[in-house]
């Protein structure tokens, strides 16, 4: 006998969570496009997709975030800090590869400094991840060694169950545990069977990539130029991506007044490396791609000892020229041997 | 013989000949239903080539890929009518020479693709006049322009507010542009810092609508920023409506020949000028 929450009681949990003071935010699809968002009902959450376009980063780590704003005068310089807002938040129905991509880059925003933004967020959601039992052609989370039910990240685990009336529940953290006390009442003990995981074939050896990408002797290898050649420089295999982080900063303003703000950056963007002199270090695109690729599977994991890829895929599904991470990795995995 | 068939074999002549150092074109995609660009550089690369009612992108912006017509040698493609119509504007911008292109025409409709005849951007003037005489639109996009026509300003304002918030700058539309060949775009220059870079609803109507003027009688239609827009803003209206603009006012129809003036850069003494009071 396991806990399992129903289907049909979702929209009592969502009204005892928000009676709790938690803002309760899911798969939601408006406007041609879904992500993450918040909700009132539970018949505005979209559940039935593979996962949406959008990443769980946006809610970490927003495309642009205000920092501080400043006001320079003879005498002296103001500035006012700008926080997230403090709200309690449950995410209901996260994908494993974007709860995973979570955990992935904690270590990262924790390592030289603590970010503060980051951690703020962190520290105030819960995440309720829902197993896959659907993958599409473009999932690759078990090439990453994760799986359609890994736990990394999340705070509650829910496998959907066989005939489709709900989720078994398996609570993985305190917070977790905090946030499902509250709707206690609307569980049930039950004998249901879970539903089968998506099937989701491995495409690549990220072992045998990560020796090849190790050997220096690839770095300058031709297969960059070959495999890059149609890369057209945009950044959307990175601002979709549910684990890149890198960002810049902007001083929208004046001299005297404005607000600095952080700003998602793409290190397949020409300007990313660009210095002040005029020189570009990655001046073209093939070293672009090189970069993105080392980071992720080569100095992240020597760092960290995590891939910076959590397998949703969604480079590769939304490359607007077919490109993408399996492609790579496939083509190294075929060098490799 | 297909007319993939025909083109495979053709390019494979164009580079077993010398003729043409590189043919840019079609391969298989990631899966059954998507093409990407694939270049080939010997005759029998040319045989993984596909000619389809899927090979939707426009390759031209390709050519203008720094350093690769500066050896002067010439390099064949694929393109559909907008590719052409791409490549005269390159050529009327002085972007390339459109003697060292080599144009396997191909057009599609309704799923069937054949052939064009012509290998010269210059041999396909006809078919200029004639795509600038049938413009047409598909009856579903007439319903949603209708729709966006018959909208208040405060209602199209609104419209659009909500399209732009999902812009993430990426730029996706930018890059895969043949038209956006700057060496460094606008929203690149920031001493002055022009258009904000950071994608809030401000800095997106910004960059949105610079985009939209820039392109304004340069822009071919070939919906490629559309398909590349990966939140699914509907630039093709956006372009649709400037490119009605310009035909209306100074019947210009871009990329008919490559002798033909930038809409926007050049000026006749009998322009209307409506919009001076």
């Amino acid at each position: 006998m396991t806990k399992i929450l129903l289907r049909d009681k979702l929209d009592d949990c969502l009204t005892r969570w928000h009676a709790a003071g938690f803002d309760v935010v899911g798969p939601v699809r408006k406007n041609n496009i879904s992500q993450y968002a918040t909700v009132k009902k539970a018949g505005e959450l979209d559940l039935g997709i593979i996962l949406p376009d959008r990443t769980l980063k946006d809610l970490f780590f927003p495309q642009t975030e205000p920092m501080f704003s400043y006001r320079i005068s003879k005498q002296k310089i103001d500035t006012e800090e700008y926080l997230p807002p403090g709200r309690q938040r449950i995410i209901f129905g996260a994908r494993a590869c974007d709860a995973s991509a979570m955990a992935i880059d904690d270590p990262l925003f924790g390592w030289d400094y603590q970010d503060t933004y980051w951690f703020k967020r962190r520290n105030e959601t819960v995440i309720v991840t829902i197993a896959c039992t659907a993958a599409d052609e473009f999932c690759m989370c078990t090439s990453l060694k994760l799986a359609p039910d890994s736990t990394q990240g999340s705070d509650i685990l829910l496998r959907p169950l066989g005939d489709n009336r709900g989720w078994q529940v398996e609570e993985l953290t305190d917070r977790g545990r905090e946030a499902f006390s509250r709707i206690e009442a609307l569980l049930e003990e039950s004998p249901a069977q879970t539903a089968a995981l998506a099937d989701v074939p491995i495409k690549f050896d990220l072992d045998l990539c990560r020796e090849w990408l190790q050997n220096p002797e690839n770095f300058e290898s031709h297969f960059w130029k070959e495999i890059s050649m149609r890369c057209i420089g945009c950044g959307t295999c990175t601002f979709l991506c549910p684990t890149c982080h890198c960002f810049d900063f902007q001083d929208e303003g004046d001299t005297y007044t404005g607000i600095r703000r952080k700003n998602w950056d793409s290190c397949s963007f020409a300007l990313f490396t660009m210095h002040t002199s005029g020189r570009n270090p990655r001046s073209t695109q093939s070293a672009r791609w090189r970069q993105r690729i080392m980071h992720k599977f080569n100095y992240f994991p020597g760092k960290f000892n995590l891939n910076s890829c959590s397998g949703c895929g969604r480079c590769t599904r939304e490359c607007p020229v077919d490109m993408g991470i399996i492609e790579t990795l496939q083509e190294i995995t075929k060098l490799s041997q | 013989m297909s007319i993939q068939e025909q083109y495979r074999k053709k390019a494979a002549e164009l580079l077993s000949s010398g003729e043409v150092k590189l043919v840019i074109g079609y391969g298989s995609g990631s899966t059954p239903d998507r093409r990407r660009a694939l270049f080939a550089r010997t005759a029998d690369d040319a045989a993984l080539f596909h000619v389809d009612a899927a090979c939707d992108a426009n390759l031209s912006g390709y050519l203008v890929n720094e350093g690769l017509l500066s050896d002067k040698k010439k390099i064949g493609i694929f393109l559909k009518p907008e590719g052409i119509r791409s490549v005269n504007i390159l050529a009327a911008e002085s972007q390339l020479d459109p003697d060292q292109i080599v144009i396997l025409g191909f057009t599609e409709e309704n799923g069937t693709v054949s052939g064009l005849q012509g290998t010269q951007a210059s041999d396909f003037t006809s078919l200029m006049t004639a795509l600038k005489e049938n413009r047409t639109t598909s009856e579903k996009e007439q319903a949603l322009v209708d729709k966006i026509e018959a909208m208040t300003p405060q209602e199209r304002f609104a419209f659009w507010q909500a399209e732009f918030e999902k812009c993430i700058k990426c730029y996706a539309c930018r890059q895969v542009c043949p038209m956006c060949y700057c060496k460094r775009c606008i929203v690149d220059n920031n001493q002055p810092q022009w258009v904000h870079t950071s994608s809030h609803t401000l800095g997106n109507f910004e960059w949105n609508l610079v985009r939209a003027f820039h392109l304004s009688g340069r822009c071919v239609e070939c919906g490629g920023c559309d398909r590349a827009c990966p939140v699914n803003i509907p630039l093709r209206l956006i372009n649709r409506r400037m490119a009605n603009e310009v035909l209306d006012a100074f019947d210009h129809f871009s990329g008919m020949n490559q002798n033909q003036e930038p809409v926007l850069a050049s000026f006749k003494k009998d322009d209307p000028e409506t919009f001076i009071l």
